[in-house]
């Protein structure tokens, strides 16, 4: 996992639609595949489903909480920013497993968020006022899992939320 | 999934103000933290602890929420200690940095009699 400003991995973006990074060597087996209206605290609900849909895969503790996080940062972002929380504008949740990774695409139907090249968050700064509380979402997304893949097309925007199961190595 | 709405309360001890939280917080609670906060500010403690004992989940808005508490706090020259977070968000905390900011303790007990400068 990623945890700190020296270990997280960079956002990748592909904004043409095409297939992402992540496809390129991995065959890819549904798990979950699920809609949530756009409505605040609905993020919750998303992350139960991806925690259902994971049960079977045993995987760790600490892998879980992190990719929950991740889940749930991922789809309020999605409801809130892409979406603009109408309950019309449903974010697409798919769970995938492939032979060396878990990928979680939380989809909506908005225009290419600008929230993804958004200042990081700085807690001095905020403390001393100078910068907003808020904005720690996708600050916590990169670190909780160990690659983030962003995919632009005309008919929305999809985060690409991937684990790579060596991880769970014991 | 069923909801755990946020609930706050304030107990007080000589010099330390407890918030006791629970359940979710995220957006939803911003006013009852508010309100609670401004509670403890009457009291005016030397110090604040905050317990996530109860607490199930914290979201982004949430640690935003935190962030609020912990500058009115540094602002007013208030200690602020934490007790009872999960592994994740202790995990959590220490990434925000929040961890820099105020002590974690494993509980109430171990804040109340190792708290610094009490």
């Amino acid at each position: 996992m990623s945890l700190t400003d020296e270990t997280a991995q960079p956002i990748s973006r592909t904004g043409d639609g095409s297939t992402p990074v992540s496809d390129a060597n991995d065959a890819w087996e549904t798990v979950a595949d699920f809609s949530i209206e756009s409505r605040q605290g609905n993020e919750r609900a998303a992350i139960q489903r991806v925690r259902e849909g994971l049960a079977p895969l045993n995987l760790n503790a600490r892998t879980l909480d992190n990719l929950s996080t991740a889940v749930g940062e991922a789809t309020m972002n999605a409801m809130e920013h892409g979406n603009k929380y109408q309950e019309d504008l449903p974010v697409l949740v798919r769970v995938e497993q492939s032979h060396s990774a878990i990928r979680v695409s939380v989809r909506d139907q908005g225009e290419p968020t600008a929230e993804i090249e958004a200042e990081a968050p700085n807690l001095d700064l905020k403390l001393a006022g100078l910068q907003t509380p808020r904005g720690w979402g996708l600050f916590l997304i990169e670190r909780m899992v160990d690659k983030v893949e962003v995919v632009d097309d005309h008919h929305g925007h999809t985060l690409h939320l991937i684990v790579y199961r060596r991880r769970d190595a014991p | 999934m069923k909801a755990s709405p946020f609930d706050v309360s304030v107990r007080t001890h000589p010099g330390m103000a407890v918030l006791d939280l629970s359940g979710e917080i995220d957006s939803f609670a911003e006013k009852p933290l508010a309100h609670a906060y401004a509670e403890v500010e009457a009291a005016d403690p030397r110090a604040v602890l905050l317990n996530f004992t109860d607490v199930a989940y914290i979201n982004s808005t949430g640690i935003a929420l935190i962030v609020g508490v912990l500058a009115k706090a540094r602002t007013a020259q208030r200690q602020v200690f934490a007790c009872g977070l999960s592994e994740h968000y202790v995990e959590i905390f220490n990434i925000t940095r929040l961890a820099d900011f105020m002590t974690l303790f494993p509980d109430e007990a171990a804040a109340l009699s190792s708290a610094p400068s009490l």
